[in-house]
């Protein structure tokens, strides 16, 4: 039980953990990746939100999980930093401080450059895996994004989830 | 206690074995690194299965170590571990035939005789086989039967020759949009070939019939209408199979293998003696516990008198390719054909298995049609760039992933050619790397030799030139030297002459009067069909050589 707290204390970690935001080499501000993540998402894709999909909990289910490498999850973490430097440099203010428009545009620019496009679509291939995933994850309870496009999963589902 | 027989591996290499012997009453032992998986057990979990691979190894845990060849004779390295590039396909009992699609062709006469039949090419280990097709051909007819085989025998110029007027399970239901192929076909003067498959189309044998699912290779099956080597061999008869087993190390004298060692999954070491042992860990793990078996009788790896462990590994080269169909140029009967899903599509193409370029006869190959693979998670990612290239996200990527999957659907091709063999594409073992059980990793060097492209080339324009017949639009190909690595071969290649080939033409080492080898490692050369089919058809005939062995 003991080891599950702590278990359960480093898996919380990622979103509530804080990341240091740098700016001319001084040190702007902090956030967690979940502040900012909660917002990113569904900038990315709000039809998630209108589905029902929890984004947020199936990001703390890939820090957790067994196969992916530590690597990856460093990455994503690593991201949120980037993001908010890029928000800074641009509006000298964080990522999910600026308007929706602002967001968007500082969207458009990160696409342009290699470390964004990258860091976007693997956000976006994560939040389609949210989309689409079996209920027995938790994040995807109505199969919203399967009846959206008329999808038939095969049968049998999937009895546990694998993690 | 010593058994019969002993059997490394428990895919279609080595299940008809365990399923001969031990139905004749020997006692035969099957040792299985995967675990125990059963029809109850699987279900069509994109996100377990694709995406986070549940029926494979971690890379972090056990890998490869890759070297790519460059024409230059360069290489460039990659630890799998790091860089995610595998060879693994699945490990549990039955093997990757658990996940196969089933995807059944008989290799053609001229297949076995390879170098007789088109001669010499430079720069490639060409050989015929010591074997012909008659030999084989009962075991093909028996495959059909007990693994269970379902199709069509349709006349064409390249039809092989059979010893069953027709295959015994009628063939499985069709989508719609096969009527388009066949008229194309027609028009075209293509014969389009059903294509045989591997699943049950009735209850039979024990198992029941197709449910169509949508979700057939990639997944294991769920009515064990499969044939793979579980459903359809080990669990039909009284080997014993103990799974989580990972064999490290074959002991042997200087004639005989006398045990074999295996860890189980708390790395608690076990031995098994055995009268005969077979291997058919799939062709690179095989090579593997060959090289990581060497002792003083054979200090360069185990059955390896010759110095040809390891040698002349193949894949299926060639390639895919796709066409889209769309909702504005159908009418709407076409709309609903095309989205009717669960159906399969099964059509194939021979009509070049060998072709003249006016200059010379080349062996071509197999074009298989169906439709991309029914994952969601993996078609809607393939839509995250539009058609200029940029990323999409908000309203624009929902807008274009609803059209995209409700108003259109894709077909695919498969082509399937010969992957010449040559010097610089081999399994060694990297002595100083060790996986998570401490033992030498296997090295795989990989080389494709030109011609592969060229004749893979060929085949896939005139799939795609079909495809445009058809209707569709945004035809494209891919035809690369990217090995795929659930249809590798050789590396043991069989033959008559001890010198220039690890196994005879019985699958029996040269070196050793009681080691077998049963995977597709024997093969010196692979046809251009999916190995499947061979391998189990190989793997009954070289139970009936065992078998006459042990009545001795």
């Amino acid at each position: 039980m003991v080891q599950n707290k702590r278990r359960n204390f480093l898996i919380a970690g990622f979103v509530t953990s804080v990341v240091v935001v740098m700016n001319s080499g001084r040190i702007f501000s902090q956030v967690t990746p979940d502040t900012t993540l909660s917002i990113l998402q569904y900038d990315l894709f709000p039809q998630a939100k209108e589905m029902d999909v929890n984004l947020a909990a199936y990001f703390t289910l890939i820090q957790r999980h067994s196969r992916i490498d530590e690597d990856e999850k460093k990455y994503l973490k690593n991201g949120i930093k980037w993001i908010n430097e890029e928000a800074v440099e641009v509006h000298e203010a964080l990522y999910h401080e600026l308007p929706e428009s602002k967001r968007q545009e500082l969207l458009q620019s990160i696409s342009q450059k290699e470390w964004g496009e990258s860091y976007l679509y693997t956000l976006l291939t994560y939040i389609m895996e949210a989309t689409f995933s079996d209920p027995i994850y938790g994040v995807n309870p109505k199969r919203s994004g399967q009846q959206w496009l008329a999808f038939e999963n095969g049968l049998p589902y999937p009895k546990e989830a694998y993690l | 206690m010593i058994y019969d027989v002993c059997i490394i591996g428990s895919g279609a290499g080595g299940s008809p074995i365990a399923y001969e012997l031990s139905n004749a009453g020997f006692n035969v032992v099957v040792l299985e690194k995967g675990k125990y998986y059963k029809e109850e057990d699987f279900s069509k979990d994109e996100l377990a299965v694709s995406r986070r691979d549940m029926f494979t190894p971690n890379l972090q845990d056990e890998f490869h170590i890759i070297n790519e060849y460059k024409p230059s004779g360069n290489f460039t390295r990659y630890s799998g571990k790091e860089s995610g590039w595998n060879f693994w396909n699945s490990s549990m009992v039955g093997g990757s035939s658990n996940l196969m699609s089933g995807y059944f062709h008989r290799m053609k006469p001229n297949d076995f005789q390879l170098r007789s039949s088109y001669g010499e090419i430079q720069g490639a280990n060409v050989v015929d086989w010591p074997i012909s097709y008659e030999d084989l051909e009962p075991y093909y007819d028996k495959v059909e039967r007990v693994v269970g085989v379902s199709g069509r025998v349709v006349e064409h110029k390249y039809q092989e020759p059979r010893s069953s007027k027709e295959f015994p399970y009628k063939m499985l239901e069709v989508n719609g949009v096969t009527e388009w192929f066949d008229k194309a076909c027609e028009e075209m003067d293509y014969v389009s070939i059903p294509t045989p498959r591997a699943v049950l189309s009735e209850d039979a044998l024990g198992r029941k019939g197709c449910y169509y699912s949508n979700f057939c290779g990639s997944y294991g099956c769920s009515s064990g209408a499969k044939g793979g080597a579980r459903a359809a061999l080990l669990q039909r008869c009284k080997a014993e199979v103990i799974s989580e087993a990972f064999v490290y190390r074959l002991e042997s004298d200087a004639t005989k293998v006398t045990k074999a060692y295996y860890y189980d999954k708390a790395k608690k070491s076990h031995t098994i003696e055995a009268k005969i042992f077979v291997l058919s860990a799939q062709a690179i793990e095989s090579v593997r516990l060959l090289f990581n078996s060497k002792n003083t009788h054979f200090p360069n790896g185990l059955a390896n008198s010759s110095g040809e462990l390891g040698n002349n590994l193949i894949f299926s080269a060639g390639g895919s390719g796709s066409g889209r169909f769309v909702f504005e140029k159908l009418t709407q009967k076409q709309q609903k054909e095309l989205m009717q899903v669960g159906l399969f599509f099964n059509r194939s193409l021979q009509e070049w298995y060998d072709y003249d370029d006016g200059c010379r006869n080349y062996k071509g190959g197999t074009i298989d049609f169906l439709f991309e693979h029914q994952n969601i998670i993996s078609r809607v990612n393939r839509e995250l760039y539009d058609e200029e290239g940029n990323l999409l996200w908000g309203q624009a990527l929902a807008e274009r992933l609803h059209k995209r999957l409700t108003t259109s659907r894709v077909l695919t091709f498969e082509v399937f050619n010969d992957w010449l063999p040559t010097d610089n594409c081999n399994v060694r073992v990297d002595e100083k790397t060790k996986d998570k059980w401490g033992v030498p990793v296997g090295m795989i060097n990989l080389n494709s030799h030109p011609h592969d492209l060229e004749v893979g080339k060929h085949l896939a324009i005139k799939a795609a030139e079909l495809l445009k017949k058809m209707g569709a639009i945004k035809v494209e190909y891919s035809i690369s030297s990217a090995p795929p690595p659930n249809l590798v071969a050789g590396g043991c290649r069989f033959g008559e002459d001890a010198t220039k080939s690890v196994l005879d033409k019985n699958c029996k080492a040269h070196d050793l009067k009681n080691l077998y080898v049963s995977d597709a490692s024997f093969m010196p050369t692979g046809g251009s069909v999916p190995y499947t089919w061979t391998i189990y058809a190989n793997s009954f005939r070289i139970a009936q050589k065992i078998l006459a062995t042990l009545k001795t």
